[in-house]
């Protein structure tokens, strides 16, 4: 559906660098990465509001890279939803419909929840409103292709879950291929099938969600889903020493940084001793702070401060060179 | 660089070159009679000055009142105790003022008056720039003073350094407008020879005594734009959002009785010297409106045709011109800097260099030199407007439109040109009215049968037609009041 290859665009230091990426039909693919890491930059470029220095971009078997926006059939749900301010939510829809017909349009919006709202503008909505005749908009289109740029940010909690599992079940339904940038990796989680996560203007890993937070190929991506402690250690044959005992690693020889998720050791009574130096008490979990000897780190463990506990890895750990 | 980009580029160039050679040309004869300056250093010097202190007074009385109605958290309404001092063309202001002056018996001619009608007319536009400036850059800072009992001293270093940029812009905006206004020195200083640089330019290219009035006048019109272009570095519009803040109102009478003060001694005063004259009879105190004398006059009658003619003409084609160009932002952004040239710089410049340029010409001598000149003018100030809309996300908005697969022309005429309409509003109710009062420029380039309105109450005031001059000026008044039902959009 989309292809991208070697696609730059540089800003000085900043920008994106060498972009190789694939989205199948009917795909949701969520840009993960943190503010300035060039994900919206590589949206606009696919959107054609910026111009790429160099690559190519094809949607389908179309080269697109130097079309105008208007002729690339895509369409765009931004973060601060940019509506019309003059158009009722009707006219939203009806101004970019291929054939506009004020039945369909009337449906959609009753499909996004905006029965009864057809007729109100922008200054009389909701936030979530607005979002929703955003969305309503860009389906309307019938794109190839639907951009999303950070689109829940400016809601509160419960709305933003609500309204991106409503969204991405309404996506599935319609088959529409999906470009979602986000910083927000339970966003991405909930959203994609599979996740790029961006990093200084490059894509460092593609898979699935659950790959990507499960088996990070880079100290970038391993950050991104964030829940993440990292220690510095020295690697000898494939294993690091932890208050006195091994434990088998896999990545780099030598020193480095080893990076696991909270919930990736576990209570053994053969384990590693460390301290309970605090509890932290997080959204359904109980996080302890705990001294492992080479430096604390945050696991997630039932246990009291001051208590002394055992700790395993459950699965083979990872450790990243130092830059990253 | 492509081909395409070489010829926009060029053409660019040679757009830029014929907006701006009227003042090429001025400064080639300026320079060509420079010897004639040493002469009229001095004046120069006293027009140097005035335009400094006025700026400074201006700044002050202005940015005084801004300062209180920020601490007094005033709404916005209070601001209509400012505006009218503002919209009344400024040699209306002088002849109120005149008048008003010599009812308390007091001398209105000179240096005093001069100032006293500059400070009424132009401080509200230091108030206009540096209010939301106060909300935007010092309301948190005040804040930040507050919760943490900065106070005294400490507040002033604090919080003055953050405003030097918005108050060196202001100051820049006031020295230009004050450096190139003619109307007040005209009606105030002209009678007791009090010159300053446009005033002097317009006596010396009207003057027989003069071997080459035009050559002297362009000398004299170089010396004012080497004195006006350093303030153009400094001009510029201090942005800022205004944020809310949570500030404790503070010397809310003060602010209160500040402005009501102003708005009486800038407007209620001149406008009861106007009235004054122009509704009884000098010599015998009876009551003897002026107006049907007044409309009588064929200069009147004349002056109010063109004016109008001109005026909607004006407004008509520069609205047209925003229409056209508001599709190519970028363009537009380009053509309008140019254009600031004859927006910033003081009329004179532009009525000079289009004798200059034009005198060879059919068009010299004719009602349409004027309103070249007043499309030259005054384009700055109708894409200013358009731009503030364009920036205010309508560029943006329909460029999302062209997102969605709307062609260009499509976008603009379903969004773009719906949504400009409040700010094309603005744009036409701001030049409409600057064109009906104008006087810097037709008072230089006017010719038989083609006076305007501002010349004539030049003309009767010269004339010793005073009570006629005052009817007019209040009907300027008037209609310049007008306004205050027009919605103000991003431009001053």
């Amino acid at each position: 559906m989309l292809r991208l290859t070697n696609l730059s665009k540089s800003f000085g230091k900043a920008g994106v660098f060498e972009v190789n990426l694939q989205l199948e039909p009917g795909e949701v693919m969520a840009v993960l990465g943190a503010s300035g890491s060039g994900k919206t930059t590589l949206l606009n470029l696919v959107a054609g509001l910026l111009t790429p220095d160099s690559g190519h971009i094809f949607l389908g078997p179309e080269e697109v890279t130097y079309q105008p926006p208007e002729q690339r059939r895509l369409a765009y749900v931004f973060q601060d939803h940019a509506l019309w301010p003059h158009l009722s939510a009707v006219e939203h829809l009806l101004l970019v419909m291929k054939k506009p017909q004020r039945e369909a349009a009337y449906q959609l919006l009753r499909r996004v929840g905006l029965d009864g709202l057809e007729e109100r503008k922008p200054h009389q909505l909701s936030g979530g409103q607005k979002q929703r005749v955003a969305l309503a908009r860009a389906l309307a289109a019938r794109p190839r292709l639907l951009l999303l740029d950070e689109p829940y940010s400016a809601l509160d909690p419960v709305l933003r879950e609500e309204l991106r599992l409503e969204v991405v079940s309404l996506l599935r339904a319609e088959g529409v291929s999906a470009l979602h940038v986000t910083h927000d990796p339970d966003e991405a989680l909930a959203v994609s099938d599979r996740v790029a996560v961006m990093d200084m203007g490059r894509i460092v890993q593609v898979d699935t969600p659950t790959h990507v937070y499960t088996r990070p190929q880079t100290l970038s991506a391993a950050k991104a889903f964030g829940r993440l402690n990292l220690l510095p250690v020295q690697v000898e044959k494939g294993r690091v020493q932890v208050n006195g005992q091994a434990w088998e690693v896999e990545g780099i020889e030598g020193p480095g940084l080893l990076a696991f998720r909270y919930e990736d050791l576990r209570p053994d009574p053969h384990g590693v001793p460390a301290k309970v130096l605090a509890i932290y008490i997080g959204r359904g979990e109980r996080l302890c702070r705990v001294d492992l000897g080479l430096g604390e780190a945050l696991v997630r463990l039932e246990a009291k401060p001051g208590e002394q506990v055992r700790l395993v890895p459950s699965g083979r750990l990872r450790v990243f060179e130092r830059t990253g | 660089m492509s081909f395409p980009r070489y010829v926009a580029t060029a053409f660019w160039l040679l757009s830029s070159l014929g907006v701006a050679l009227p003042l090429l040309v001025l400064a080639w004869r300026g320079l060509g009679n420079i010897r004639t300056l040493p002469g009229v250093l001095d004046l120069a010097g006293v027009s140097l000055l005035l335009a400094l202190v006025g700026s400074l007074l201006c700044l002050v009385v202005g940015g005084g009142l801004a300062w209180l109605a920020f601490r007094a958290r005033l709404h916005p309404g209070w601001d209509v105790l400012l505006l009218p001092a503002y919209l009344v063309p400024p040699f209306v202001g002088a002849l109120g003022f005149l008048y008003a002056l010599q009812l308390l018996g007091l001398r209105p001619y000179g240096v005093g008056g001069i100032l006293l009608a500059w400070t009424a007319h132009y401080a509200p536009i230091a108030y206009l720039l540096l209010r939301p400036t106060l909300e935007s850059k010092l309301a948190p800072l005040l804040v930040a003073c507050e919760v943490h009992g900065v106070t005294g001293w400490r507040r002033i270093k604090a919080l003055l350094p953050p405003l030097f940029p918005a108050l060196a812009a202001a100051f820049g905006a006031l020295y230009l407008s004050l450096l190139g206004n003619f109307g007040v020195p005209a009606v105030l200083g002209l009678p007791a020879q009090v010159y300053t640089l446009p005033t002097l330019a317009y006596t010396r290219l009207f003057s027989p005594a003069s071997p080459d009035p035009l050559g002297e006048a362009a000398a004299i019109g170089l010396l004012l734009g080497l004195l006006a272009t350093p303030a153009l570095l400094l001009f510029s519009q201090p942005s800022g959002e205004p944020s809310p803040r949570s500030l404790r109102p503070r010397l809310v009478w003060a602010a209160r009785i500040g402005l009501v003060l102003f708005a009486l001694a800038a407007v209620v005063f001149p406008l009861t010297g106007l009235l004054q004259r122009a509704l009884f009879n000098t010599f015998t105190g009876a009551f003897q409106p002026a107006f049907a004398t007044a409309w009588e006059l064929p200069l009147v009658r004349q002056g109010l045709t063109n004016s109008v003619l001109l005026a909607l003409l004006a407004t008509g084609l520069l609205l047209l011109m925003g229409l056209l160009l508001a599709p190519q932002p970028r363009a537009m952004r380009r053509l309008r800097q140019v254009l600031d040239l004859h927006y910033l710089l003081p009329g004179t410049l532009l009525a000079l260099g289009l004798i200059l340029l034009l005198a060879p010409t059919p068009l010299y001598a004719t009602p349409w030199i004027l309103l070249l000149a007043y499309l030259l003018n005054f384009a700055a100030l109708m894409l200013r407007s358009i731009e503030a809309g364009l920036e205010a996300g309508i560029e943006r908005l329909v460029g999302v439109g062209r997102l969605f697969g709307l062609r260009h022309e499509r976008a603009w005429w379903k969004i773009g040109f719906p949504l400009l309409q409040p700010y094309l509003a603005a744009g036409v109710f701001l030049v409409l009215p600057l064109c009906l009062a104008e006087l810097t420029l037709s008072a230089m380039l006017y010719a038989p049968g083609s006076e305007t309105l501002g010349v004539a109450v030049l003309s009767a005031l010269n004339g010793g037609l005073f009570r006629e001059a005052a009817a007019i000026g209040l009907i300027l008044m008037a209609l310049s009041l007008l306004l205050l039902a027009v919605p103000r959009r991003g431009v001053v």
